[in-house]
């Protein structure tokens, strides 16, 4: 094991800790920005230095096509390779069997893509994917899994779910740099809480130093995501991090924090950037309404952010049409949101004051009291009392 | 702002042109002299691409100071009075210190285009199709953007035209530099006039003069 998970602060479910990395010391509830081919888009390693960003995710389908992992093994690895001196995490490639199904071919040996490069056949086994990331260096290595939409029913989803365990050992036994590396597993099985139960308590035996909880967020109905993850938070050790993986919204994050998770990743602040949308308090604000054409605030009033602190809605608007600096300008904010979220979490946790915190989070995002029965239900297991949040139901 | 000629061409006569020379930006900043010759960073809507001003601040000092300032990227939006409102462009782009140089055309989104310049103004490429910009037009921007320095709009050709063509845009050019100067509340004294004349060095030098 190469990390020291240590808690620093609780209420009821919801932690804060100190997780130190071999190459850096993080502060959980955290996000971590998507950085697919070793880059986030649009910002530069000392703007994300800036807006306190602790680990960036990578990942290894997408690093070995290109520029490949020999070529970040023979530069020093991937911190080396994009001089990044904090956190790295690298995934499996496993979502992709999801994102790119039409490409690919699940077996129990692995899983065949189509290389959208040259068309040719790529085949990712467990093994495969381990020396890949072995390569590559990250912090935290994610074992393949056989990943599949909750919005699917039947019996592939049972068959997924015991792929991942039998890929689980074979991941285990083919990580060459568990002193350097820490190698998560991931809890599959859909949104059965029978075949969630088997694979958290498959993954516990095999002692390993942290554990994510995946196939959730890709469409399914949020009372049943938010169920899956307070069943396997509830289950999985409470010394080692939790990370929800593809998640998100931050609503969601707050959520699932509550309700015991500690990492997060997501390419939605990014993503949502470069269609023209920024995350403020209240939930999103599309700088392309004409409306923002004469708006001479800030995006945020209250954010510290370089941009919030500089520019204002008019001049971001004049440039989310029309230029890349547009989304580079909304891209950072939009980051900056997320490590103040974090950071937020993690303090409000430490200091005593989470439920405050989560109050004042949903009273700001739904003024009207129209707080989703979804959140209301979670919270309710958390422990959080949000009734002073929520509209009185009409009799 | 001040200009000097540190060191003129070695060199007989007017054998040598090139000289050197030390740009005082002035306006109170504390910046030393940028040494000329000097680039002047191209922008697009008052920010270098992909440069934000936290970025801007690594490049090398003073140099990165002067930067270049198309007024025909802000035809569209944000409007004259929202610029105003905001303060100019120093503060809507977040560079309060640094000095704009503006000129309507660039290389890359705002490209002079002499087939559809006529005498009622000059016309100009963008990415939004072809623009044509009259004297008025061209100052409600300046003075809602208010560059430290600007520069008269135009009648560009390029030099194959017939000399017909080229008087023709030597006569335009001065007449949109009186109208440019006729509504510009400073005089003139951030003005920097278009010489045009195509490849005739006796039309140049009239001009100059």
């Amino acid at each position: 094991m190469a990390l020291q998970f240590e808690v620093v602060g609780r209420f009821n479910r919801a932690r804060a800790s100190k997780l130190t990395l071999p190459h850096y010391v993080v502060q959980t509830p955290m996000f971590m920005p998507v950085g697919t081919q070793g880059t986030i888009k649009g910002l530069t390693n000392s703007q994300l230095e800036d807006i306190g960003c602790q680990i960036i995710l990578g990942n290894t389908y997408h690093l070995a096509l290109r520029p490949g992992a020999e070529l970040i093994d023979e530069l020093g690895g991937l911190h080396k390779f994009m001089n990044w001196k904090r956190g790295l995490l690298t995934d499996s490639g496993g979502f992709q069997m999801v994102s790119l199904l039409h490409l690919a071919d699940i077996t129990e040996e692995g899983v065949t893509f189509q290389s959208p490069v040259d068309g040719k056949p790529m085949l990712l086994t467990p093994e495969e994917s381990i020396q890949i990331q072995n390569k590559i260096g990250a912090d935290i290595i994610m074992a393949l899994d056989d990943v599949v939409r909750t919005t699917i029913t039947g019996p592939r989803i049972e068959e997924a779910m015991y792929r991942t365990l039998r890929w689980m050992d074979r991941c285990i036994a083919a990580h060459k740099r568990p002193d350097a590396q820490n190698l998560f597993g991931i809890v599959q099985g859909g949104l059965d809480p029978v075949l969630r139960d088997i694979c958290v308590r498959g993954l516990v035996e095999r002692n390993l130093p942290g554990y994510a909880i995946g196939g959730l967020a890709g469409g399914e109905d949020k009372d049943s995501f938010w169920r899956v993850v307070a069943q396997c938070t509830a289950a999985l050790p409470e010394d080692k991090p939790r990370y929800v993986m593809g998640v998100g919204y931050p609503l969601d994050i707050v959520v699932c924090s509550a309700l015991g998770a500690d990492m997060y990743d997501c390419v939605y602040p990014t993503r949502t950037a470069r269609f023209g949308t920024a995350l403020v308090p209240e939930g999103v604000l599309k700088l392309k309404h004409n409306a923002m054409a004469s708006d001479e605030r800030p995006i945020v009033s209250t954010c510290s952010c370089m941009v919030c602190k500089n520019y204002t809605r008019a001049y971001i608007h004049s440039l989310v049409t029309r230029d890349a600096m547009g989304s580079q300008l909304l891209s950072y904010h939009n980051l900056s949101y997320m490590m103040r979220l974090s950071k937020d979490l993690h303090m409000s946790i430490v200091e005593g004051r989470f439920p405050e915190y989560v109050r004042g989070f949903l009273r700001t995002q739904f003024p009207k009291g129209d707080v989703p029965q979804w959140v209301c239900n979670a919270m309710e297991v958390a422990g959080i009392d949000i009734s002073s949040c929520c509209a009185p139901v009409p009799v | 702002m001040r200009f000097v000629v540190t060191k003129p061409s070695a060199g007989a006569g007017a054998a040598g042109k090139a000289r050197l020379g030390a740009l005082y930006l002035g306006g109170g900043g504390a910046a030393p002299p940028i040494e000329t010759p000097a680039l002047v960073v191209p922008t697009r809507r008052g920010l270098p691409s992909f440069i934000s001003r936290d970025l801007l601040d690594r490049l090398p000092y003073p140099d990165s100071l002067l930067l270049h300032l198309s007024p025909i990227h802000f035809i569209e939006c944000p409007s004259t009075r929202t610029i105003k409102n905001i303060g100019g462009v120093h503060e809507m782009v977040g560079l309060q210190d640094h000095f704009f140089i503006a000129s309507p055309g660039d290389s890359v989104e705002s490209l002079p285009e002499h087939g559809g310049t006529n005498k009622i103004g000059a016309a100009f490429e963008t990415p939004s199709g072809r623009r044509l910009i009259n004297p008025k037009d061209y100052m409600d921007i300046i003075s809602s953007t208010r560059p430290n320095l600007w520069a008269s709009i135009a009648d560009e050709v390029p030099a194959w035209v017939t000399e017909k063509r080229n008087r023709l845009s030597i006569d335009r050019t001065l007449k949109w530099l009186d109208d440019c100067l006729s509504l510009d509340q400073e005089k003139g004294a951030s003005t920097l006039g278009a010489v045009v004349g195509g490849p005739n060095i006796e039309h140049r030098k009239k001009m100059c003069n």
